[in-house]
């Protein structure tokens, strides 16, 4: 039994220790959000943050998150909840969320969770990306670039401009 | 087959009561009393995911009779309204959206009053139907089940307010009249009320039902929501984690499966691998006739065991395909085009041979389009659940839920009232399931009936790229004369074309069961291989014009000894992509040879007026600089980067679609990158302009990737791609500069599409912007850097392959001796 910190809970999981994070967290954890596209790390659908770095959860051992910290797009609100002060109101959506609304980012939207914590984790660590940082972040900052077949980049750059917006003005 | 069925609802309150029945425009309208409580336009049911079967007693097992408009809309005491629609979303919204708003006006209801959609599952739905043109050029079902439902509602009131129907007038949910009102919820409160409407079609047919009639539309100019963007509920639900995707349907008790598919297009099993028990103690492995799988408790255990099966497991050996570099040569000179009657264009006319062959200067050229995959982000994948009592519930994302229940109770050899299909959000396939099955449907049904229990089978991306259906390879030949004064005297296209609608469940088709007939010359409109005209003609001033369309076989349906060979199945714009990038590219390079500018060359051959304006907006919303391309920019010894523009235009489904494009050509390379495109879109009526901006910058985006980058490779024995390196698409980095412009024209009347054809429009603007630049001319797409410096290189010696002549009657599409042979660029 290993214990793995997610989207703010600890919780215990009994997958082996070779398990993909993809799986323990679907599977075990009933935590619904990250995808399966390939299984080889080829198209960003399984993102999520660990000790808020994206990462590849359909190739990552469920052995190397323990002690760390998992967060998906069901722990954002949360996460945006700790970040900022004064707290947002209760049920405030983390507005990186609130801009993929306000936008209508998605179409078939299987992709969209990884897209979501891909732009996370890039206004975390730049508040006002330009247009070119937010194309090297979705195609060539992680293992490969995060594929959209529905064809939302457009979107996708307009809502993380919109989100840079919403986190500056400390709103959402 | 007009249906005029009739079922009672609700409980009778005084048994004996006459029922009265009223004339609705060629509806029935049927009293039979009162209920003791609640509305009778509501049909009682729970909703519940994951239901069962309803045994209904109707012959076709559906619970929701189409004839009944409560099965497509129930207005509530409350004056809420839900709406029920067989088609399903793939992502575009239109069920959230423009359904809702056509509903709402037809209906004159607010948007926010309908509050529940129920969409797609065979048991809780009444239409079947493909989900494609939604819009359904105008007039989808929903909006004549709204204008029936309405006109009822209108009958209902005049006999409650005693005024008469003409002077009565409906404003969100309420009706007035003679000083009067009274709303829909308190019209239906306590009734039993029944409306029969006319149907025809047939339920699990790729068309589903179809409401027929004509009950009073609204006009355009009383339309007070339609036209204005609301925003798709389902988008909310899944960024904020509620959605429940076909991925996170887990039953009790369920199993993993993982496919072990055979080891070519032409396989039978010699021998099953055994699994190795030692290492995963839980699995079992199933074999049935030539379909392998292994099934575990744990997706993680299933996942390596079925590669350690795959590793053991021995197949026959087939090579039988041509493979990518030969597929054109195949094509042209091994493929029997005779197998299907030549279809021809409805606005042919003139002897085009013979003017062509009289022109002063004239275009003879072959252009070629390669198989392409759907490409979900996420495989295929279903859960079937498999009762004792030979019932069935599958849980699934299809396109067109009643097609695949029919295709399954086939393949166990049952009726339709054991077959449940339920259809949830998951990843985008674009056509693949219009037809029923995406893949794994069949599989999951086959094991849990096997092992009687839930299984949930999901294919990994190689099984999803390899065992796929694809969109077809074609090619075409095009002869173009002109007159002296650089006007087009005759245009000839030939179009050729495997058969594109292959709806055979492969599952089935391993397994040795039942599944409909492969293609061929006996089917009929769907399992045929006859090609048709689908590319609407646009250029009316063109004196004399031929287009003919040639069918055949699919690449190694025949010659596969499992009859399987390539399969290929419609894919966004199916057919008139195949024939709207040679007619565009065509036109293009006609213009060049005319010396006129090529977005003015397609002015000076229209005549229809929503073509000319669409052309002009485009001309000025582009920033178009008008240059005559008689002589190329670029010199074969160029180098650097040079610039060039592009247009293309296409007629869709009511909708005019015309794509500027601007590139940049590394002439060293080869490499092409579109730096800015431009759509101009005249759908008529535009329902919901931001979600509409939307479909098209996601179709504009894809047709982008199929223009630069995609082209399924595959080998003597099957397909080679086998994930997203074999079969690249569309990254950020590469989106250009990027504007869509919506001509709203109400006046027109018809409700347009939206990201079909958005996809086709880039191939043929891109291409031509290429030829603009460098003056070598793209005939073949994708236009990836190896493809176009060859052309460069080659300096048009594609263009002296001089395709050969035919006519209506025969498949002369090898070379005229002397001429030479068609290349394979």
């Amino acid at each position: 039994m290993q214990t793995i910190k997610v989207n703010g809970r600890m919780r215990e999981v009994s997958s082996s220790l070779d398990t993909p994070l993809l799986y323990v967290l679907r599977d075990e954890l009933d935590i619904g959000s990250p995808q399966f596209g390939c299984g080889l790390a080829q198209c960003g659908a399984c993102s999520v943050l660990l000790d808020g770095k994206e990462i590849r959860s359909c190739i990552y051992p469920v052995s190397l998150a323990v002690g760390k910290e998992v967060t998906t797009i069901e722990g954002l609100p949360d996460r945006w909840a700790m970040q900022h002060k004064p707290a947002p109101s209760k049920g405030a959506l983390h507005p990186v969320q609130e801009a993929w609304i306000e936008q209508q980012v998605p179409q078939c939207g299987f992709c969209q969770s990884g897209m979501m914590i891909k732009a996370t984790e890039l206004l975390e660590s730049k508040a006002n990306p330009t247009l070119d940082e937010i194309k090297e972040a979705f195609t060539t900052s992680g293992p490969s670039p995060h594929l959209c077949r529905c064809g939302t980049y457009i979107a996708i750059v307009d809502a993380v401009r919109y989100a840079s917006t919403l986190m500056a003005k400390g709103e959402a | 087959m007009e249906q005029l069925l009739e079922a009672m609802t609700g409980d009778v309150f005084k048994a004996k009561l006459e029922a009265v029945t009223t004339d609705v425009y060629g509806a029935r309208l049927t009293r039979r009393g009162f209920v003791k409580a609640g509305g009778t336009l509501i049909v009682g049911f729970s909703m519940l995911r994951g239901g069962v079967a309803r045994a209904t007693g109707r012959p076709d097992g559906n619970a929701f009779d189409a004839s009944l408009p409560q099965s497509w809309i129930e207005i509530h005491p409350d004056n809420t309204v839900l709406y029920r629609t067989g088609k399903s979303d793939f992502g575009q919204g239109t069920i959230y959206t423009a359904y809702r708003q056509i509903i709402a006006d037809e209906l004159d209801v607010t948007f926010e009053s309908i509050t529940t959609v129920v969409s797609a599952d065979t048991d809780t739905t009444p239409e079947g139907g493909g989900t494609f043109g939604l819009l359904g050029e105008g007039t989808p079902n929903i909006r004549k089940a709204a204008a029936y439902t309405r006109q009822a509602l209108l009958q209902l009131a005049s006999q409650r307010l005693g005024v008469p129907k003409e002077q009565l007038k409906t404003i969100d949910g309420v009706v007035y009249g003679g000083g009067k009102q009274v709303s829909y919820g308190d019209l239906v409160k306590d009734q039993n009320l029944q409306l029969t409407i006319p149907v025809d079609g047939q339920l699990t047919s790729i068309f589903g039902l179809r409401i027929t009639g004509d009950p009073p539309l609204k006009p355009a100019s009383e339309m007070k929501i339609v036209g204005k963007s609301y925003k798709n509920s389902n988008i909310s639900s899944k960024v904020r984690a509620d959605e429940l995707w076909v991925t996170n349907v887990k039953l009790r008790g369920m199993l993993h499966a993982r496919m072990v598919h055979p080891g070519t297009l032409g396989s039978h099993l010699v021998e099953a691998g055994k699994v190795d028990n030692t290492k995963f103690p839980n699995t079992r492995l199933v074999v049935k006739g030539d379909l392998v799988a292994v099934v575990a408790p744990t997706e993680w255990e299933a996942v390596q065991a079925s590669q350690q099966v795959a590793s053991a497991t021995k197949w026959t050996e087939w090579k039988g395909l041509p493979g990518t570099d030969k597929v054109y040569d195949h094509l042209r000179n091994e493929c029997d085009w005779k197998a299907a009657p030549v279809a021809k264009g409805r606005k042919n006319k003139g002897d085009t041979a013979a003017v062509v062959l009289a022109s002063p200067r004239k275009l003879e050229a072959t252009y070629r389009l390669p198989y392409w995959k759907h490409a979900p982000i996420g495989p295929a994948l279903a859960v079937a659940d498999y009762k004792a009592d030979g019932s069935v519930t599958v849980h699934t994302h299809t396109q067109n839920a009643q097609a695949l229940r029919g295709q399954l109770a086939k393949m166990l050899g049952t009726t339709l009232d054991k077959v449940v299909v339920k259809t949830y959000s998951g990843a985008g396939h674009y056509g693949r399931s219009n037809g029923g099955n995406a893949g794994a449907e069949d599989e999951a049904v086959i094991l849990s009936k096997e092992l009687g229990k839930p299984v949930r089978v999901q294919w990994m991306r190689n099984d999803d790229m390899q065992w796929s259906t694809q969109s077809p390879v074609a090619f075409s030949d095009v002869r173009i004369g002109l007159t002296a004064d650089g006007k087009i005297a005759a245009y000839e296209i030939d179009h050729f074309m495997p058969a594109m609608q292959d709806d055979r469940m492969i599952g089935a088709v391993i397994a040795g069961l039942p599944t409909m007939d492969a293609p061929s010359e006996k089917g009929r409109m769907l399992d045929s291989i006859s090609n048709g005209p689908s590319d609407q003609w646009l250029y009316d001033a063109v004196p004399n014009l031929v287009e003919r369309a040639h069918g055949t076989y699919q690449i190694g349906q025949k010659s596969s000894p499992v009859k399987i060979g390539l399969r290929d199945h419609s894919m966004r714009t199916p057919g008139q992509f195949q024939q709207n990038f040679p007619r565009e590219m065509a036109m293009s390079e006609a213009a060049a040879l005319a010396g006129a500018d090529p977005l003015q060359f397609r002015l000076d051959h229209a005549k229809d007026e929503r073509l000319i304006a669409l052309l002009k907006r485009l001309k000025e919303e582009s920033g178009w600089e008008v240059h005559s391309h008689s002589a190329p920019k670029a010199a074969s010894t160029g180098s650097g980067v040079v610039r060039g523009h592009g247009v293309s235009a296409m007629l869709r489904s009511g909708t005019y679609w015309g794509c500027a494009c601007e590139v940049s050509v590394t002439l060293s390379t080869g490499a092409v990158k579109v730096d800015k495109s431009t759509f101009v879109v005249d759908p008529g009526i535009v329902v919901n302009p931001e979600q509409l901006k939307r479909q098209v910058e996601g179709g504009a985006m894809m047709g982008l990737s199929i223009a630069l980058h995609e082209e399924v490779s595959f080998n003597e024995s099957g397909v080679t791609a086998r994930d997203w390196y074999s079969y690249p698409i569309l990254t950020m980095a590469e989106i250009p500069e990027f504007k869509v412009v919506l001509l709203h024209r109400p006046e027109v009347g018809n409700m347009g599409q939206g990201s079909e054809a958005a996809n086709a429009l880039g191939a043929s603007a891109i291409a031509s912007a290429v030829f603009d630049a460098t003056g070598s001319p793209m005939r073949q797409i994708p236009l990836r850097p190896e493809y176009v410096k060859k052309m460069l290189d080659a300096r048009n010696s594609d263009t002296n392959a001089i395709p050969p002549h035919h006519d209506d009657s025969s498949d002369q599409t090898k070379p005229k001796s002397g001429a030479p042979a068609a290349s394979t660029l």
